[in-house]
């Protein structure tokens, strides 16, 4: 049965896609991971590096593939998966995606890399890579149905994770992690089904122009023939023509569901909701914005349903905080734009503000929260909850430059915060603390760890001419266009963002060096390695930003024009005049 | 003296869905394993009888066939019953339902 | 003189009539009531004993024999030409449905006597009786999900309980096995004998207890008083509740699930519901389709219950067996979601719900059963600790197996849900979807609590202890994981399946059948 099953799918060009190798390709390590025996340990980590590097160069692959002029999707593979409920395994990148794709590519072997598990590494990287599938699976998919597999299943990988080389507290969090990340989903299953009816339901009745078509051309056939009604004609041609017509008709009354991403978003045909005359129904379509909302943002997370995540980062092991904070709360951002903005328009739309509200409160909450903490780590975790709200805030204000702004922030904040966490791992390994108070002076010790800690830091309070400023920058340029007084409260957020890193950056390193942290350990030349890709990206997209720009941009204006040709929005025009799109980049060069 | 009116079909549905009352809640009521078992007989004996009653209002002869089948039904379930009620009194000899208390939560 | 006798007899003119069986449409339960009465004949015939796991095989080798035996009957009723078809004068019904049930409650059959065997070795009970109860009790359960006449029902209701409350009772050195007996009796007959007093309301009320008359007599007459059938359906839908374990009448799920031998209740678990399932489906889906408008509000209510009652009093258990018995009672409020919908695709989605939750639950229950210890105790979660230590495949199975209920995608246990969701809003019940899902997330966090005891148990783990796995019950898990992640990954095969398995009415269509009355149904 297996081989027949491949021999089928290789003959459909599933397997030979890039991207269907992306997703597979880790999925199928960790079977070969699981497959070595236990007292090979050494094999264990070769092996997972092996398929996670691969991924990570399958993933540049595309990046160097990526036709920057097409804003559609690209790479794409659509098969039939299930047939009788139209669910088809449809992958594709566009810019908003592409450099998500390429974040888990690479920040998992960085992972692997930089830390060993304590103990189990079979499991552990099996795990990792069943993660690393998950998460382009996310990024890729261009069904729902496989979207919410994928959302669902990087779940377990993470339980397991957090569960099993996770600190003192984590099976709390293991079981605060699943459930509520759960709960968000289970609704969202809900509303996918849903939604599939509510389309199938606006497809049925966009038909219905074209059945009375049909039926119009079939009584003229019949009334040229002097029929009436059911009488059969005698030619047989015209028969066959007739039934053909009563087929057709069946067909366009009785269309399958369909799960397609494109199809879906695409066929929501007529928008003025004031009258009603849309074929879908709006209001509806709220109530199933309202319950993929509930799934992103716990993801993300929003305010007030971020409480999983701070306990989450903190009881993770290293590896697992980087790619939680790294990759994993951009499914959230990520959801919200291509199954917020593409799939839903309207109600994205109609719920902006209420959305924008809970970011900026996400910003400042976040903010404040971070600074009263005592232990580095949930720091890191409490600072990335002000700046997904800036990301939200972008997606939100609804125009082009602050959502490519939000695309770039996902990316950037993957990096410097995916860094920070690794060098709060780092620090954690040398003193088995990460209480703030009983570190003091390590720069003195440790000074090219304070040095790259440095850097980091302030591409995470988003000081220009490093990555972290081009993100921010554009979401506030691109949001003072629409959301003027909650981009004025943000950029606050963003001096407290420099108060609360530097305060504790000082308080770490400054200062002379108890007995304790005088001997600290220097950064050795493993941890350089992994560093040192993420500080030349820190500095590279932080100087020069263009290539990153230009792909993500045309996906992002094609984006916005689909959310006013589905709604009753209207971008301000001066954004569209290109305002500070490149400015950024001049500015920091 | 009033005279009875006729025996109508109803008299026995009513009586019999008394009787099978009686034992619904007796079942419900009593502790004693044996007593309870009882109440159940008393139910399916209720059932035959509408079995029977309807049978005869309906002018069809599948209802009394039907009787035949619970009737060795109650005869099977008796006798696999009444096996577990007196093993578990062997082990436990003055055993009411509420010293059935082992397993609770 | 004999020769003559014969001679006399034979030359009788008049022939006796006796109803048309084809015999080829009830060979599976005929296979299952020979082959346990076989057993039970070798068992007290052989003088020795016979070598250890010769009846767990003999019972395997049954259960696959009829599955055999039922392929050509899914291969006729799925021939466009043949079809379904009823027989024994109308009351048996074999058509896609019911040899779809008899496919998934003798898989059930298979799991569990492959459980029963290391387990009745390790109490040292090795002997033939559960084996030929749990056939018998199978027999019953085919002939239910085969039946068309509502007294075929209650037969085969029975056959199947009788057998189960001996099962349950089996375990005669533990107390707690025969106070499950005890309390799984009383309660089962008395829920028996609420559904014979619906029978015999119905009866009453349509005159016949044919399902296809009954059906057929429903649609033709508008009842004056529908009072009779109404409260015979009640009654009906009890005794239903009681036998899937369905909320407010699941209550002595937990205590049997608890005391009953363990492979006992991965049998009570995955075949009685089954059973039962398809029982309910064929009579109110099929039969008293007319009256949908007025069961579909109750078992709206009864499956908010069954699955809120489920999830939340699963949730402060601390006995795995009491766990999953709740999680248990919440999958059935899930499959009655399926049947709320009242349309094909809720027959289909029910269906692929049963067949994948007897995997996962008997594949469960296998490894408790393994996991306890001598006298089979040891169930609780304390006892899940460091297992994945001990046994790491086991536990690494289990997890799965859990995750698998719980509904996490790539498992079976997900596209169950995503089906019955899909049914349930389709026939435009999302509150029902809703309120599912949510309590499909409380009782995660059940299966969350084992998987953290077997993986998350730190520092102060009990010592290590040896658990052996006895070939059949790694054979058995192996089976159900097996299917429970091929589905997950492929469910299309299975669900092609469960569409095409379609319950339906018609009268008796083997020629040569006789009708037994010849009585008009109606007062």
């Amino acid at each position: 049965m297996l081989p027949t099953l491949l021999a089928e799918l290789s003959a459909q060009n599933v397997v030979t896609t890039p991207l269907t190798q992306a997703v597979v390709l880790p999925f199928l390590g960790a079977i070969v991971v699981s497959l070595i025996p236990r007292g090979r340990a050494e094999l264990h980590r070769v092996v997972a590096l092996l398929f996670a590097v691969g991924t990570g160069a399958l993933t540049l692959s595309l990046l160097a593939g990526f036709d920057r002029q097409d804003s559609g999707f690209q790479f794409q593979v659509n098969r039939v998966w299930i047939s009788d409920f139209g669910i088809s395994w449809h992958l594709g990148i566009d810019g908003i995606s592409l450099f998500l794709v390429v974040l888990s590519g690479f920040l998992f072997p960085l992972a692997m890399v930089a830390v060993a598990p304590s103990h189990d590494p079979k499991p552990y990287y099996a795990w990792l890579l069943v993660l690393q599938g998950g998460c382009i699976g996310v990024f890729c998919a261009l069904d729902l149905f496989v979207f919410f597999v994928m959302f669902e299943i990087v779940l377990v990988p993470m339980y397991f994770l957090i569960l099993g080389w996770g600190y003192a507290d984590r099976v709390y969090a293991a079981l605060k992690f699943f459930i509520f990340t759960m709960f968000g989903s289970a609704l969202m299953l809900v509303g996918i089904v849903a939604l599939t009816f509510l389309n199938r339901d606006g497809v049925v009745e966009a038909n219905q122009a074209r059945v009375a078509t049909i039926q119009s051309e079939m009584a003229t056939v019949q009334a040229s023939q002097g029929l009436s009604g059911p009488d059969t004609p005698v030619d047989p041609a015209i028969a066959a023509s007739l039934a053909a017509g009563e087929a057709r008709i069946e067909r366009l009354l009785n269309p399958k569901l369909n799960f397609d991403l494109v199809t879906i978003a695409e066929s929501q045909t007529v928008t003025d909701t004031s009258t009603g005359a849309s074929p879908f129904d709006w209001g509806a379509a709220r109530w199933i914005f309202l319950a993929f909302a509930l799934a992103f943002a716990v993801k993300v997370p929003l305010f007030p349903l971020h409480t999983w995540l701070p306990d989450a980062h903190t009881q993770a092991p290293t590896a697992g905080s980087v790619i939680l904070a790294g990759v994993m709360l951009k499914l959230g951002t990520y959801g919200f734009v291509r199954f917020g903005l593409y799939l839903l328009p309207e109600p994205s739309v109609f719920f902006a503000p209420a959305l924008v509200t809970l970011g900026v409160i996400g910003i400042i909450y976040g903010a404040v929260v971070a600074t009263m903490q005592k232990d580095l780590k949930r720091l890191v975790a409490y600072s990335s909850v002000a700046h997904l709200g800036f990301i939200i805030l972008g997606i939100f204000a609804l125009t082009t430059v602050s959502i490519e702004g939000g695309v770039v922030q996902m990316f950037n904040h993957g990096i410097s915060t995916g860094a920070l966490f690794l060098l709060v791992g780092m620090i954690y390994e040398r003193r088995h603390t990460r209480d703030i108070s009983s570190l003091k002076g390590l720069q003195k010790s440790a000074p090219i760890l304070a040095a790259v800690f440095t850097l980091v830091m302030l591409s995470s309070i988003g000081l220009p001419g490093l990555n972290g400023f081009v993100g921010e920058f554009l979401v506030l340029v691109g949001s003072f266009l629409t959301r003027r007084w909650f981009t004025v409260v943000a950029a606050a957020g963003v001096v407290l963002a420099a108060l609360y890193l530097l305060w504790a950056f000082q308080r770490v390193f400054h200062g002379e060096p108890d007995e304790e942290n005088a001997d600290m350990a220097d950064m050795n030349w493993r941890e350089g390695l992994v560093m040192a890709p993420l500080l030349v990206l820190i500095v590279f997209l932080g100087v020069y930003p263009k290539p990153m720009l230009d792909r993500i941009e045309p996906a992002v204006a094609r984006l916005v024009s689909h959310v006013e040709n589905h709604s009753d929005y209207t971008e301000p025009a001066v954004a569209t005049t290109g305002v500070g799109v490149d400015a950024p980049g001049e500015d920091g060069g | 003296m009033i005279a009875i009116a006729q025996v109508t079909p109803v008299w026995y549905l009513v009586l019999a869905s008394v009787v099978f009352a009686i034992g619904a809640v007796g079942l419900l009521v009593r502790r004693n394993p044996l007593v309870m078992f009882m109440c159940v007989e008393l139910m399916l004996n209720a059932v035959t009888l509408t079995f029977v009653t309807f049978s005869r209002m309906l002018n069809d002869v599948n209802g009394q066939t039907v009787v035949v089948f619970v009737l060795v039904v109650a005869a099977a379930e008796v006798v696999v019953g009444l096996g577990i009620i007196v093993a578990l009194l062997r082990k436990q000899p003055s055993a009411t339902a509420d010293d059935l208390t082992v397993l609770k939560g | 003189m004999l020769a003559s006798l014969w001679q006399q007899l034979s030359d009788s003119p008049v022939p006796i009539d006796s109803v048309d069986l084809a015999w080829a449409g009830l060979a599976p339960v005929m296979i299952l009531i020979g082959g346990a009465l076989l057993i039970l004949a070798v068992d007290s015939l052989v003088p020795r004993r016979l070598r250890p796991g010769s009846y767990a095989l003999a019972t395997v080798l049954l259960a696959a024999g009829a599955m055999v035996a039922a392929v050509p009957l899914w291969q006729r009723v799925q021939d466009a030409e043949r079809g379904p078809f009823a027989t024994a004068a109308g009351a048996i019904m074999v058509d896609g449905f019911s040899v779809f049930a008899t496919f998934v409650i003798l898989s059930a059959v298979i799991l569990a006597a492959l459980s029963f065997d290391g387990w009745l070795r390790r109490e040292e009970m090795d002997g033939a009786e559960p084996y030929v109860l749990m056939l018998l009790s199978a027999s019953g359960g085919v002939m239910m999900a085969s039946a068309n006449d509502l007294i075929v029902m209650f037969l085969g209701l029975e056959i199947l309980s009788i057998a189960v409350y001996v099962l349950a009772a089996m375990h005669l050195r533990k107390i707690t096995s025969q106070e499950a007996g005890v309390k799984y009796f009383v309660l089962g007959a008395f829920s028996s004998a609420f559904f014979l007093y619906g029978i015999a309301l119905i009866y009453g009320g349509t005159g016949s207890t044919n399902l296809v008359r009954i059906a057929t007599y429903l649609s033709a007459t508008v009842l004056g008083d529908s009072g009779l059938v109404l409260a015979g359906l009640a009654l009906l839908l009890v005794g239903f509740g009681f036998k899937v374990a369905a909320a407010p009448f699941h209550f002595w799920a937990p205590d049997v699930y608890q005391g009953a031998p363990t492979p006992s209740v991965a049998w009570m678990a995955s075949g009685v519901k089954v059973a039962g399932f398809a029982g309910l489906l064929r009579v109110f889906y099929l039969a008293f389709s007319t009256y949908r408008l007025d069961w579909q509000p109750v078992i709206f209510v009864l499956a908010v219950l069954t699955m809120l009652v489920g999830s939340v009093l699963a949730v402060v258990q601390t006995d795995v067996k009491r766990m999953l018995a709740y999680s248990s009672i919440n999958h059935a409020g899930f499959i009655l979601v399926a049947v709320q919908a009242a349309t094909a695709a809720g027959v289909q989605a029910a269906l692929f719900y049963l067949a994948a939750y007897t995997f996962m639950v008997a594949g469960s229950f296998g490894v408790i059963a393994v996991v306890s210890r001598k006298g089979d105790i040891g169930t609780s979660l304390d006892d899940y600790r460091g297992l994945s230590r001990d046994r790491p495949v086991v536990a690494f199975a289990f997890a799965l197996l859990l995750l698998a209920q719980a509904g996490v995608p790539l498992t079976s246990g997900f596209f169950a849900k995503f089906y019955v969701i899909t049914a349930a809003i389709e026939a435009g019940s999302s509150t029902l979807a809703i309120i599912a899902m949510i309590t499909a997330v409380i009782s995660s966090y059940v299966y969350l609590r084992i998987i953290v005891a077997m993986y998350g148990a730190g520092d102060d783990v009990p010592a290590p202890r040896t658990i052996p796995l006895p070939a059949a019950a790694g054979l058995a898990l192996v089976i159900s994981l097996t299917v429970t992640m091929s589905v997950g990954v492929f469910p299309g095969t299975l669900a092609s399946l469960a569409e095409r398995a379609t319950p339906v009415l018609i009268p008796e269509s083997d020629p040569g059948a006789v009708d037994p009355s010849g009585v008009p149904p109606g007062p």
